[in-house]
This record gives structure tokens, sequence and C-alpha cells, in this order.
């Protein structure tokens, strides 16, 4: 009834595939192009993080429903290093990769709600709501 | 996977229709740069028209793109971002503070013309 | 048993239509019908209760109860009136119905109570669906002319086009505002936008965030964003709550505006002589005479 779907990430070319999937789906249930760019954007985000710090995990996606409304929900689960300050890697800015520090924050942005769990050395567990206006 | 880069009069024209992973943004980087090394062109317009997601490393890249050209001498102006990759990048948070940019690509000569007073 | 007692109540409709009447007629005092004529009220109620007989002898047809509520509801009559007449004519008719048996035990009551019922049920719900069906009808189209007057777009000329911004500007109107304007700056071509924040009542941090949001991606997609209609009192908040504007263009007025987006679309505006020859012409022509 709510199916959930996956990409692995391990190589470069999956954060491709892990955004054509999230921008379908997020198409499939009613998002505008806007609102698929942002969704398409910060699976690019999440995917390029674990792809580039953890070497190894999985993007997911699925339909929420509540009695007001509906949307996309997406996890972002690795098992690599972890991050030891999230306050830290939540601040506009701040990069360890030489990109532009926007990735995490900016996921928020482009998401309605987001939420991170993360231990040093045991991985990171990131999920991200989008609803539809 | 390789982006074209057409070259007319003392300018390039790149217009990019895939969808770019990190390694095809990088190999463009050098490409591009190569290009202008070898041909001496003074603009550059890269048109984005058929792009509809640009994440904070594409922007990154593009940015870089833009300064490094500055340097060798070449005046680079991006052309036709999407409204929705637009919006998108604000949320991000990324302003390409320092990049020209037009409507499209006719818009993004005139203005490489006016730049360099040609 | 059913049929019987449908029977007596429609053979008996005068009675009950009287005393309807009269206990309707008790409620108009005082309440949200009070300022409609006295005849008028007595014929809407001569109608209304006729609607009702008719429904229940044809076993709720919908067609006369349709009919009644669409007028009703054109003439503005509130949904009370309809439910209060309702109630009013269940508590008449199990009075009247009640009163005819010689004898009144439980299992009668209880029967009468479940026709009467059975009867009203189905109007009340048609009819509140109608007056409901209605409201969502207005509503969804009200919603949709606010949205539509919330972020208009006016392309004034080639190159040039215009959003006047009436009113205070939410997150999500932001968010329309901007998709509105970028949308709209392509489909036009514009190499110049304007937008006019004459009606915006209030500009504090978190306006002044959405616009300059709005500026920076119209910047990106490679037009140039004025701001124009900033009124003193804006210009001094602006500056008080350190609002950075210096990357944008800003003109006092719309009419200053236009003027720079001529600038940098490369135009001007020209006096053409014919006016000023016209009336020249006509003064000569006058002392020729």
């Amino acid at each position: 009834m709510n199916p959930r779907s996956c990409v692995n990430i391990h190589k470069e070319w999956d954060i491709v595939g892990a955004r054509q999937l999230g921008r379908e789906m997020a198409k499939e249930i009613g998002f505008g192009t806007v609102d698929q760019a942002r969704i398409a954007t910060a699976v690019s985000e999440l995917a390029r993080n674990i792809y580039l710090y953890a070497k190894n995990g999985q993007v997911c996606f699925e339909y929420i429903y509540t009695n007001s409304q509906k949307g996309i929900l997406m996890t972002a689960v690795d098992t690599g290093p972890g991050i030891k300050d999230i306050s830290r890697v939540m601040q506009d800015g701040y990069t360890t990769s030489g990109g532009l520090g926007a990735g995490l924050p900016g996921v928020k942005r482009l998401m309605d709600e987001f939420d991170i769990e993360s231990a040093a050395g045991e991985g990171t567990k990131i999920k991200a709501i989008k609803w539809i206006r | 996977m390789r982006i074209p880069i057409l070259k007319l009069h003392n300018y390039l024209l790149i217009s990019i229709q895939t969808e770019i992973d990190d390694q095809t943004a990088i190999k463009f980087q050098e490409d591009l740069l190569a290009k202008i090394h070898k041909t001496g062109a003074t603009g550059v317009v890269i048109d984005l028209t058929s792009v509809d997601i640009i994440d904070s490393f594409i922007a990154k890249v593009l940015g870089d793109v833009v300064s490094m050209s500055d340097l060798m001498g070449a005046r680079v102006v991006l052309t036709g971002i999407q409204p929705a990759v637009a919006m998108t990048l604000i949320d991000l948070g990324i302003h390409l503070q320092n990049v020209p940019t037009a409507l499209d690509l006719e818009q993004g000569l005139v203005k490489l013309h006016q730049e360099l007073g040609g | 048993m059913d049929a019987n007692l449908k029977e007596l109540m429609i053979s008996n409709s005068d009675s009950i239509v009287d005393s309807w009447m009269d206990e309707v007629g008790r409620i108009k005092s005082g309440n949200y019908t009070a300022s409609i004529s006295d005849e008028l009220y007595e014929n809407t109620n001569r109608e209304f209760v006729n609607v009702i007989f008719t429904s229940i002898q044809n076993q709720g047809s919908s067609k006369v109860v349709e009919e009644f509520s669409e007028k009703m509801i054109n003439l503005g009559w509130p949904l009370s009136y309809i439910t209060d007449g309702l109630q009013v004519f269940r508590r008449v008719t199990i009075e009247f119905l009640l009163k005819q048996a010689d004898q009144v035990d439980s299992s009668h009551f209880s029967n009468v109570l479940t026709s009467v019922d059975e009867w009203i049920e189905p109007l009340i719900r048609q009819l509140v669906n109608e007056y409901s069906g209605s409201w969502e009808n207005i509503l969804s189209l009200q919603r949709v002319a606010l949205q539509e007057l919330s972020a208009p777009l006016i392309p004034v000329m080639e190159g040039i086009t215009v959003m006047p911004l009436i009113g205070t500007i939410d997150t999500d109107r932001a968010k329309l505002i901007m998709e509105n304007l970028l949308e709209g700056a392509i489909k036009h071509n514009s190499e110049v936008v304007l937008i006019d924040i004459t009606g915006v009542p209030v500009v504090d941090t978190m306006v002044a965030h959405h616009i300059i949001q709005a500026a920076e991606a119209v910047r990106l997609i490679g037009s140039t964003c004025i701001l124009v209609g900033i009124r003193p009192e804006i210009a001094q908040t602006i500056i008080n709550i350190g609002i950075d504007l210096s990357k944008f263009p800003t003109r006092s007025s719309l009419k200053k505006g236009f003027t720079r987006a001529l600038e940098i679309t490369g135009r001007t505006v020209v006096d053409l002589p014919s006016k000023n020859q016209g009336i020249d012409e006509i003064m000569n022509a006058l002392k020729g005479e």
C-alpha cells in the first residue's frame, strides 16, 4: 500500500540515479516542477554526503499521508564515520570537503521537515519530509 | 560523457544538455580551460536551459569555472537558468554573486559584446 | 403502520401546517430573519412547508428540494432558518400524531418518532448538503481569485515587466511571488523586472528577506530586478534593522524605476513634436482668420 523505494549509494553515478528516482516519485504524487527540483536537489546533497564521507549507504523514498496532507519522506542512512558535532555541520558555510558548505543546512531549507541522528563511528541517519502545498 | 564546446569567432559556446554528474562537471571544467588556452577566446556563454538540477557541487564547479576563466582573460556568462533551479539555489543559500547571467543565449552574447567593449 | 401514519399526517396537513406556521412565525422575532418583511416571510414559510410535504409524499423527491434550496441560497436565507424550520416541523408533527391516537403506549410512541424521523432526515441531509456544497464552491473560487491577486505580473513593454505587491507578505505568499516572478520573467523574456512594494504596509526583516531572495533568484535567471515604491518610513525601517539592499537597484517610485528600466534596456522617452505642433498650427490658423 505504501511502497518504499531505495537506491544504494556506493559509486558516484548512484547520486544521479537517486535524484532521478526522487524526482520521479515527487512528480507522481503531484508535486509541482519547483518542488520537484527542490526534492531532487536535496536528494543529490544527501546522496553526495554518503558517497563522500561514508562510501556506502542508502537513500529511500516513501509517500506519507496524514489527515490533512500528503508528502514524500526521504531517509538517507549510512554506516560511515558519523558526525561528531551536528550543530556545526548545520551551520551555513561549514565544509570539510572544499565544497560550498551549503549541503545540510541547504537540505533543511529545501525540505519542510528535517531530522538528523548521528553518533561518531556508528553512522548517520537523516530524515526529511516535503509536504505538498 | 563529454560536454561539447563550440567556437564562434572569439567566443566559446556551451549548451549543457545532459544530466551532469560530478565527473562530467570536473571534466568539463578541464576541457573548457584547455579550450580557452588553445583558442584565446575572450568570452564564454554557458547555456543551462536544459539543466533541471544544480546542486551545491555543480554550483561550486560552475562558480569556479567562471573565476578560473576570468583569470585566463575570458569572461563567462551563464544563461537560461530555469526558475525552479534558481529557487533551489536560493534555498541552498547559493547566490553565485559574481557570476554574470542572462536570459538566453542571444542576450548572453549581447552582454559579452557590451562588457568586452566590442 | 408506517403508511397509516403517513396518510393520517397528509390528510391532516392543514392543521399541521397551521401550527407549524404559528411556531415558525414566533421564531422570527429577534433573530436572523428579523429584517425580512412579514409578507415575504410568510410566503417563504408557505413554500417551505409545501416543499416539505411534497418531498415526504413522494418519498424524498429531490427535484423540488433542489430547486427550493437553490432559491434560498441565492436569496441568502441562512441555513439556520432551514434547520429550525425542519426541527419545528418534526416537533409539531410528532405532537399532532400522538394526539390522534386514543391510547399512547411505548411502541406506538417509538413508531411515531421513527416514522417522522425517516421523513425528515433525508430532507435535512439534502438541504444541508446543498448549502455546504455552495459554500465550498464559493470558498474554492475565492481561493483561486486570491491566488491570482496575490502575485500579479504585468508585462508593460518589450523586456520590462512589473509586479505590484499589495498587502501582507507571508512565507507561502513569498514562494508564490517568487514562482510567478521567475516564470513570468522567462515567459515574457523580461530583461528587467520591477517589484512595486507601494502597497506593502509593513516591511520587516522577514518580508525584506523574501524580497531579497526573489531579487537574487531573478538575477540568477539572467534578468535584473528593481525594487520600487520605497516610502520614507520603509527606507527608515530597512536601514534601522540593518538590512542590506545595496546590491539591488532601488527607486522611490514606479515612475523612476521604469525610467531606469528603460535605460537598462537601452531606451529613452522622447516627447513627440507633433503635439506642440498641433497647437501651434491651431494658433496660427486662428491668427489667420
